[in-house]
């Protein structure tokens, strides 16, 4: 009987505090957690590198996986500057296109952030940053990794730090475009891009003194994913996407500035049938152990900016 | 004294559980050492200090990880049911019944929190995060159960006999 006593004075509690917790009551003790721990969690996050390092020296890993680190960090680098030149590309042929139209972006301001912790259970995919209000950050705000990737949005935010969603966690949507690296011409649905509009027909054969063709891209969501990082979802069924193809965020429903990097195609899965299909990503950027991470301050996503 | 201590340790294993254990990953998943602490402490300690110390360890886990605070706590809460119906004194060793709440414990406390992240309006891939995160989790724990159980269990001893080497002591639990 005590024990049921006590599991419902337990469980009136704790519901009472989810709900407080859950409309930003508790953040003031939770930023103050946070305040405490910081400084340990920071030491022992530092700790904890070169002891893995170590632990993977003894079995010949650890140089390994420092040359894997620092080519895959190239490599994030290199498509994301291929990114920017497939994006850029495809930039002047829509303002060759719109005739004057002007875009004007301003200059990307960037905070850099250390990670202080992970969320550890792998239910949800976050990490904590040392940012919070006080330096500018608000909900929604984008996270990229040093090398200019997408790392995720900031989820929450108390006074002196915020949690980042990852892209890889569950309620993580991005709408996203592929560039067809290798799509034949005439290939693509209606979301396809090509230099007479979008859903026209291009010619099989070009005529050897057309320009080259801008990059097509088609559109897509990104969705995180327990079982396999990220998924692009809603992708046309006849567009043809092989692996390897860059992904980058398209910036429709305002909420990422266009042309930042995701990731590439690693499978493609079709369904006979289907009106779409879907693809699983990898990331650009390093997920785990991640250290340092820039926030995307000066671009006010549509839910900040909306009336 | 026993909770502040209880409080303490609980707060230094979420701290480590954030912050180094991230790097530690087998099959896919990093040991909760707050959970395991927990379960330990609801089979070894009285059932009165268990009501107190476990939802102040969940309360710990809460304030370190992010979640809505008071997740865990009910999370943690079946760990005290569990270890009451295992509590079963016929065999010597508390190692047995400690192996089933941290195994037990991590499938209840994996359903009562994606429960959580559900209602509070968050996506959860029921099957996907059971398959690939709870279940290895409970593995995972049960291995890792050792590390909490073994200084625990020598507290515990040492509390009941009240004497540990040549002096008396008295046991922070």
């Amino acid at each position: 009987m005590r024990l049921v006593w006590w599991l419902t004075t337990v469980l009136g509690i704790s519901v009472i505090s989810i709900f407080l917790s859950h409309h930003g009551a508790t953040d003031p003790v939770q930023n103050l957690t946070l305040t405490v721990s910081a400084p340990i969690q920071g030491g022992l996050r530092d700790l904890a590198g070169p002891i893995n390092d170590a632990f993977l020296g003894i079995t010949d890993r650890g140089d390994l996986k420092r040359d894997n680190e620092r080519l895959r960090e190239e490599l994030e680098a290199l498509k994301n500057q291929l990114a920017a030149q497939q994006d850029a590309e495809l930039r002047v042929r829509e303002l060759e296109d719109a005739l004057g139209l002007k875009r004007n972006r301003p200059e990307d301001t960037l905070l850099a952030a250390d990670v202080i912790a992970e969320e550890p259970s792998g239910l949800k995919r976050a990490i904590a940053i040392n940012r919070g209000l006080d330096d500018g950050l608000d909900e929604g705000m984008i996270v990229l990794s040093r090398a200019g990737s997408v790392v995720g949005t900031v989820s929450r935010v108390y006074n002196d730090f915020a949690w980042i969603r990852l892209v890889t966690d569950p309620e993580s949507a991005i709408n996203a475009q592929v560039h067809l690296a290798s799509a034949p011409a005439g290939a693509g649905g209606n979301d396809v891009l090509t230099p007479d509009g979008p859903g026209t027909e291009a010619s099989a054969t070009p005529a050897p003194s057309a320009t080259p063709a801008a990059p097509q891209t088609v559109r897509a969501v990104a969705k995180g994913d327990q079982r396999s990082g990220i998924v692009l979802d809603l992708l046309p069924s006849d567009a043809v996407i092989n692996p390897g193809d860059l992904v980058v965020t398209s910036g429709l429903g305002g909420n990422f500035p266009r042309g930042l990097l995701l990731g590439s195609i690693r499978d493609v899965e079709e369904r006979p049938q289907a009106p779409f299909k879907s693809a699983t990503l990898e990331p650009a950027a390093t997920m785990s152990g991640l250290e340092t991470v820039l926030v995307l301050v000066s671009f006010k996503p549509a839910r900040l900016t909306g009336p | 004294m026993k909770y502040l201590f209880a409080t303490l340790v609980a707060w230094f294993l979420a701290v480590l559980n954030v912050s180094a254990l991230p790097y530690m990953k087998i099959i896919g998943v990093t040991p909760d050492l707050v959970l395991i602490l927990a379960a330990c402490y609801a089979v070894l300690r009285p059932q009165d200090e268990a009501m107190i110390a476990v939802p102040i360890a969940g309360l710990m886990h809460d304030l370190t990880n992010g979640d809505p605070l008071g997740a865990s706590v009910l999370g943690f809460a079946p760990l005290v049911l569990l270890a009451a119906v295992v509590r079963i004194r016929a065999v010597e060793t508390q190692l047995i019944p400690a192996l089933i709440v941290v195994s037990a414990g991590t499938l209840t406390w994996g359903a009562v929190r994606m429960s959580v992240l559900a209602v509070t309006g968050q996506e959860v891939q029921w099957f996907d995060a059971t398959l690939r995160v709870i279940v290895p989790l409970a593995v995972v724990n049960t291995l890792f159960l050792p590390l909490i159980y073994m200084p625990l269990s020598w507290f515990s001893a040492a509390q009941r006999q009240g004497i540990m080497g040549g002096g008396r002591i008295t046991s922070p639990l």
